[in-house]
């Protein structure tokens, strides 16, 4: 009975070779996630720091040249490590084998190549630490600025596109055909969790898109070292084909940032409503329709920069179109909620919120979306204010939620609940307090990635109270993170199905073993549904 | 059309209004009924511990879904597009300045209506402050429209007329444009908007509004002004 013991020995309990040479989908999951989550907050501090200096007119904390390379590294962290690394390669390593009862991806040596090519990338990263490596480009990149010395390391920007690229086009292609070809009998395509159905939207955009950043990233590097002409106007070149084909996959990646965590939304909701989701069919179509308009909305960063109006005309109406789907999702978690049995336990509050920044985020999307006002907004603090909305606050508060509820699974102990529910109020305070009083400035006319602005009085005034929300935001941060390494060393001892949730994760012993669900894939009854709560076997209901 | 002050920033502050009134009522159908049904559906232990299964689509209620914010926003962007296309029909009496950016300032060059430059007036940079020389300060008349034709010699900039709430970026290699109009006299801030290196924030400018009759005074006056910014001009190029 040697394999039984086998089978049931925690994941983690491995020695640090096997860490290192690991192809296990648990353990590189909680890799990407460990040094994501430093590099978030470390991008955190970065941001702290940025936020600081705005606090009054005049230059007070830091330099012009290091505020820049704070914003940039800000930009560039939050948007490559947190809101994708940490939830795809993190959670998504981590729980889409375990949601379809898989034993591991379907190329694992693929994903440890993943992995220690993210790895790469975070070195590279950590290099722009050392005075004169800094890059001070703003996480856009856009030429012929990133051409000049002014402008930092172009190479180090480039090579970390490049190495994070190939990264994600690599999980891109492993997520895809693991959901394709290992789903246990009985996954059915209609009886997917929603998060493995954003999961696998994102990295179908993932596939397509990222290419297209790697293209222009790589004209970069040819323009600024090579004497290439692309985007040089004296010799014929355009510089806003970069902008085209930067924001060609840099708007579709919002959605892999967000798409994901519409998904913890969207299993979490339920659990704590003990009710199914309501239309899941249309979620579905909803999260492709995503997909699709993605696509052709793009110029919408660029309404001011110069192309032809007819074209910001048109994608004026497609991206506005985007708020229909992306409108029948909060419905839907909004109608979870009816005649449901709600316990609003942290990952609860957590997800709520979630919801709540999102609406706000997505309604402060339309004027950003509605030409005529972009006119007067666009490269403002009103888009920045807007869009930690959603990329920020949607995303972060989906990410620590789901942290706290697959935590069990993860550790095999409780996150401590008192300060989930503490860290929740104080982050939620706090990222309102900031962005809604950055969104004001913004329509007022202060323009974004300006470390020193005029001394006018009500703009200083809403500078100050940003900085104030920024503090409350950041002691929440300390706060979720305490707990976090609380729950490790000291956690409450979680029971198997912690959450009586009927997806499948939960039907390992937590925390889960090796080999997840051992040679056999899990039995599943014919009326199983990740989202039927009324199927469990009684007591588990 | 005493009371306004700025153009496009009337037609600019209609479209904000209407999308914040829309944006409130939406707010309100969907987190009030939210927030309702939180209070209202609690787990209750050994009472209510599993919440209902029988409703879980309703092919009726996710149609209104997707019409309904569908027809929103048709309405939202048609509108939009009424008020954009205002905003880039450059009215026949527009009076044309030629703004050339670089790392940080702007030049303003005024032509007349064959394009020669009457007069030229330089914006360095000034790191320090937000404050201007007056030779430095680009005039305009009162309540005439301003068309403005960008493009810059270094990098991308942006050509932001805070009053007016208009922006339109500088490239190099392409003439852009936009147009404005102010009715106030008075000195109003004009910012570089698109991320341009160590003197960004501070790549600004400050839009002198006087009477017209000033102005022209002004445009054709053989005074120290325009000739120290005929020199400038040289040392920016
Ligand atoms: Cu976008
Ligand atoms: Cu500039």
């Amino acid at each position: 009975m040697r394999e039984a013991i086998h089978v049931e020995k925690p994941y983690f309990l491995a020695s640090l070779r096997e860490w290192l040479f690991t192809t296990d989908h648990k353990k590189i999951g909680i890799l990407y996630f460990t040094v994501s989550y430093v590099f978030f907050l470390v991008a955190g501090l970065f941001g702290m720091g940025v936020r600081l200096e705005q606090a009054q007119p005049g230059m007070q904390v830091v330099s012009y040249d290091t505020y820049n390379y704070f914003l940039t590294g800000h930009g560039v962290v939050m948007l490559l490590w947190w809101a994708i690394a940490a939830h795809i390669g993190g959670f998504g390593n981590f729980l889409l084998p375990l949601m379809i009862g898989a034993r591991d991806l379907a190329f694992p040596r693929l994903n440890a190549l993943s992995w220690w090519m993210f790895f790469g990338a975070s070195v590279l990263v950590l290099l722009t630490l050392i005075p004169g490596n800094q890059i001070k480009m703003m996480w856009t990149g856009y030429p012929p600025f990133s051409s000049n010395p002014d402008a930092g390391v172009t190479a180090l920007y480039v090579f970390v596109i490049h190495l994070l690229g190939a990264s994600s086009i690599a999980t891109a292609v492993n997520f895809i055909v693991t959901y394709l070809k290992m789903r246990a009998p009985g996954v059915t395509f209609w009886k997917t969790n929603m998060y493995v159905h954003t999961l696998i939207a994102a990295n179908v955009i993932q596939l397509i898109g990222v290419p297209s950043l790697a293209g222009a990233v790589t004209m970069l590097l040819l323009d600024t070292y090579f004497g290439t002409n692309f985007f040089n106007p004296a010799k014929g070149g355009d510089p806003l084909l970069y902008q085209n084909v930067f924001w060609f996959y840099s708007h579709p990646v919002v959605y892999v940032q967000v798409l994901p965590i519409f998904g913890f939304f969207s299993e979490i909701v339920p659990v704590f409503a003990r009710r199914p989701l309501f239309g899941y069919h249309t979620m579905v179509f909803a999260v492709w329709g995503i997909v699709a308009l993605s696509f052709i909305v793009w110029i919408h960063h660029m309404f001011v920069s110069g192309v032809p109006n007819w074209i910001r005309v048109l994608m004026s109406y497609t991206t506005l179109l985007i708020a229909v789907p992306t409108g029948i999702k909060i419905f839907n978690w909004m109608l979870t909620l009816y005649k449901g049995a709600i316990q609003l336990r942290s990952q609860m509050l957590y997800m709520l919120g979630g919801i709540f920044m999102f609406l706000i985020g997505g309604l402060t999307g339309i004027p950003n979306a509605m030409v005529a006002i972009d006119l007067g907004i666009s490269d403002s603090l009103f888009v920045v204010g807007h869009f930690h909305y959603v990329l920020g606050m949607a995303v972060t508060l989906g990410i620590l939620g789901a942290i706290i509820h697959w935590f069990p699974l993860a550790t095999g102990k409780f996150y401590p609940e008192n300060l989930g529910k503490i860290s929740f109020w104080v982050i939620f305070a706090g990222a309102n307090i900031f962005y809604f009083f950055q969104m004001v400035v913004g329509m007022l006319g202060n323009p974004r990635r300006y470390p020193d602005y005029p001394p006018i009085p009500e703009w200083a005034a809403l500078h100050m109270i940003q900085t104030i929300g920024a503090l409350i935001l950041g002691v929440g941060i300390i706060i979720f993170t305490w707990g976090m390494i609380k729950g490790l060393i000291s956690g409450e001892k979680a029971p198997q199905n912690p959450w009586k949730s009927p997806s499948l994760e939960w039907r390992l012993p937590v925390p889960a073993p090796a080999h997840n669900f051992g040679d056999e894939p899990p039995k599943i009854e014919k009326d199983w549904h990740p989202y039927r709560f009324d199927k469990l076997e009684e007591g588990n209901k | 059309m005493e009371q306004i002050f700025a153009l496009p920033y009337e037609w600019w502050k209609e479209a904000v209004i209407v999308w914040l009134i829309i944006s409130v009522i939406i707010y309100l159908v969907v987190a009030v009924p939210g927030l309702y049904f939180v209070m209202k559906y609690r787990y209750k232990p050994g009472e209510r511990e599993i919440g209902d299964h029988d409703f879980e689509s309703h092919a009726g209620l996710e149609a209104v879904f997707v019409v309904i914010p569908t027809l929103i926003v048709l309405f939202l962007a048609t509108y939009s597009f009424s008020i954009f296309k205002k905003m880039r029909t450059v009215p026949d009496n527009a009076m044309t300045i030629k703004v050339t950016s670089f790392m940080w300032g702007w030049q303003f060059d005024y032509l007349d209506e064959k394009g020669n430059v009457i007069k030229s007036v330089l914006t360095g940079y000034n790191p320090n402050d937000y404050t201007l020389s007056e030779e430095e300060k680009p005039v305009i008349p009162a309540g005439k429209p301003i068309k403005v034709l960008l493009t810059s010699m270094d990098v991308i900039h942006s050509f932001y007329v805070q009053p007016a709430r208009i922006t339109e970026d500088a490239v190099p290699g392409r003439i852009t444009y936009l147009w404005f109009q102010i009715n106030k006299p008075g000195e109003y801030y004009v910012f570089c908007r698109e991320y341009c290196g160590t003197g960004h924030s501070h790549m600004f400018s400050i839009l002198k509004v006087v009477p017209p009759e000033q102005f022209t005074a002004w445009l054709y006056g053989n005074n120290a002004v325009a000739i120290k910014s005929e020199t400038n001009k040289e040392v920016a190029q």
